[in-house]
């Protein structure tokens, strides 16, 4: 393939914004679309509602936050069309996000019955209530990473904790926060698959997380672009985050 | 005096000295802390005061200040010189010591027209027994606090089930799912067909889960929205009242112009469903119109204020539903967003990408607020031209030509006090 030709078409892949949209999610495929277009490339966005099959063409696919029983027919919607797991299988790349992330998991909770319901399995993680909610900014060192790209900056709000399989990395260590279940790890990885709890637009503040995304789907690296509006907010956010965090304790 | 009674007037005073003391020390009205004080020296104090009046109650995510604005206005028309019957929470303090406090000021009053937090609709019921019950709307809004809106829909339901044959004649938005699903615990319902075009809070079905068939409105070809269910029998009800090319026809099908002061079409709506609670108060349309007319800037929506040499015209927005209604009305070339995240705005700004910012695309934006860098970002993957600007002061300083400014809760009450509207 002619990887690296501008003008060159990548298809992003919003799934099921009616269920999954609840934090302003469809921000990581404008992030997404923006930063490719930005480069040169010819970025198509596909936004999917159940009932439609998903794209087999497909480089990023985003799963987003949603409540318990939006949850449940997504991953029902999802299961029966299949298209995920073709595309996981093809190498595109996925992130998802929050509820999005219990769902592409083995098994995931919800109500106060603590119904079991299966996952897709993409990821080697469980999920089950919590014992308190998880509200607030949550700040990660990205493994594996360092400079400014290390910090991983954003929102969480879940009440599922979620702990990690053998067959799954952690993609961060919090700093401040909860993530995955209070246990010091946030988010997971296999392959191309990545989960995480910072909900809604996270690449929006993690434009490194965006383009780690792409060019996993790609397959090459990609030229930094810089904005001098994302790093201020970076700055902003993570001195913000911590002196609050420090004043509180 | 009863000691009951007692009580309340002690309460009341202690109130009465908090608020003075707040007044004096410049911290906003004072309502708010006459309130809490009040309840504090008497838990029983909203009870008390709701007795005995006749009670109609607004509630939903957006517009229930102005509603409420409207509807107060049409009663007090119909009042004529005994305007002072009626009490009203006019200044959108909305919680139990908000509705405590302004009833408190009017004790002589013997109707009473309440705003009501979504939260607290279940307690007015309970407390009240309100006569009416307007429930606009359910959208997303302070997520870091309510995580799901089902589950206040489902506190308005429990409550109006509790109340039965005593509870209060709902007029409730047709086009709204969870309100409708709600509305219909209650003994009596009248529809208003709102023609509500944010539909992106509400794609499952709130009594079985199944999801929500939509068709959308379409004003071109005239053809009206329509939900329902696709695994049960819960569908949207025919309206007794509707909006219409911007007229509202009410339950003998006569076309009323509303020739509202206010802008925007959802205000049309918001004033269908004041007009349908007028009526059900004895309020006769014509009259209750003349009064809604008379609303110019509820609470300081939509008013024109001047800061130094700036004229700028204020709109509040908290959500992405009502940044999608607020953004069509700014129309100026200039437009100054505010952006914070405390309490009262919501701390996660996420929704930020839920709103169509592209729509600015060509203007001249200035981003400002505690948030404003957060707006930045946005507007930056927006492609809008913007200068941020995060003091609010400085960002409303200056600008020859009348601008624009939408805000969340927080910028916009300082807005009003700096602007004194």
């Amino acid at each position: 393939m002619n990887g690296r030709t501008p003008g060159r078409r990548v298809e992003v892949v919003l799934i099921y914004q009616s269920l999954l949209g609840l934090y302003g999610d469809r921000g990581n495929a404008t992030v997404l679309i923006k930063r490719l277009a930005w480069r040169g490339y010819d970025p198509v966005l596909t936004v999917v509602e159940p009932g439609n099959p998903l794209p087999d063409t497909g480089h990023v696919y985003l799963l987003g936050g949603g409540e318990d029983a939006a949850q449940i027919t997504a991953v029902r919607a999802l299961r029966a069309d299949g298209g995920l797991y073709r595309a996981v299988e093809r190498g595109a790349a996925v992130l998802a996000v929050c509820a999005g992330y219990q769902i592409v998991g083995n098994t995931f909770t919800v109500g106060y019955q603590d119904e079991v319901i299966s996952g897709l399995g993409l990821l080697d993680v469980t999920t089950t209530r919590g014992p308190v909610r998880a509200v607030g900014e949550i700040i990660s060192r990205w493994n594996g990473r360092d400079g400014d790209d290390q910090w991983l900056t954003g929102f969480e709000n879940h009440g599922g904790y979620t702990r990690l399989g053998p067959r799954a990395e952690p993609l961060a260590t919090v700093e401040i926060g909860i993530g995955n279940c209070n246990d010091g790890t946030e988010g997971a990885v296999s392959g191309t698959v990545i989960g995480t709890y910072p909900h809604g637009p996270v690449l929006a503040r993690n434009p490194a997380l965006a383009d780690h995304l792409l060019e996993l789907a790609l397959g090459h690296e990609l030229e930094p672009l810089a904005h001098h509006e994302i790093k201020k907010l970076r700055r902003q956010r993570l001195a913000r985050v911590r002196r609050s965090y420090a004043r509180r304790r | 005096m009863s000691i009951s009674t007692a009580r309340l007037t002690a309460a009341t005073f202690a109130g009465r000295v908090a608020g003075a003391a707040s007044r004096l020390a410049r911290q906003g009205t004072g309502a708010s802390i006459r309130g809490k004080v009040m309840l504090k020296v008497d838990p029983g104090a909203l009870g008390k005061l709701l007795a005995g009046k006749r009670i109609a109650v607004v509630s939903g995510t957006n517009g229930k200040t102005t509603t409420t604005h409207f509807l107060a206005a049409a009663v007090r028309a119909s009042l004529g010189s005994h305007a002072d019957r009626l009490v009203h929470n006019a200044d959108g303090a909305n919680l139990h010591h908000g509705l405590a406090s302004a009833l408190s000021g009017h004790p002589e009053a013997d109707i009473a027209i309440l705003e009501s937090d979504e939260r607290v609709v279940g307690d007015v019921i309970r407390l009240g027994r309100p006569e009416v019950l307007v429930l606009l709307n359910f959208s997303r809004d302070q997520l870091d606090r309510h995580h799901e809106i089902k589950s206040l829909g489902r506190s308005w339901r429990t409550a109006l089930a509790g109340a039965g044959p005593s509870g209060p004649v709902v007029v409730a938005n047709a086009d709204e799912p969870l309100v409708v699903w709600a509305a219909l615990a209650a003994k009596q319902v009248i529809w208003v067909d709102t023609s509500t075009t944010w539909t992106q809070d509400s794609s499952l079905c709130p009594e079985c889960d199944a999801t929500l068939i939509r068709i959308q409105p379409d004003a071109a070809s005239g053809l009206v929205g329509d939900w329902y269910c696709s695994g049960c029998s819960l569908a949207r009800p025919k309206g007794d009242y509707r909006v219409e090319s911007g007229t509202i026809v009410d339950r003998s099908q006569q076309v009323w112009d509303p020739q509202l002061s206010v802008p925007g079409v959802f205000n049309v709506s918001n004033a269908a469903c004041a007009l349908a609670a007028a009526e059900l108060l004895g309020v006769d349309p014509r009259t209750a119109l003349r009064g809604m007319r008379t609303v110019t800037s509820p609470a300081g929506r939509f008013a024109t204020a001047q800061f130094g040499t700036t004229t700028a015209r204020l709109l509040l927005a908290k959500n992405p539903a009502g940044w999608a209604e607020a953004l069509p009305l700014a129309q100026t070339q200039t437009v100054i967003l505010a952006i914070d995240s405390a309490a009262a705005d919501g701390r996660d700004v996420s929704w930020l990408w839920d709103v169509d910012y592209e729509r600015l695309a060509g203007r001249k934006v200035i981003a400002t607020g505690r948030r404003a860098q957060d707006l930045a970002v946005r507007l930056r993957y927006a492609e809008v031209d913007y200068r941020c600007i995060p003091d609010l002061a400085a960002a409303l300083a200056d600008h020859s030509e009348p601008v624009d400014v939408i805000a969340t809760y927080t910028p916009f009450q300082r807005l009003r006090r700096m602007g004194r509207v």
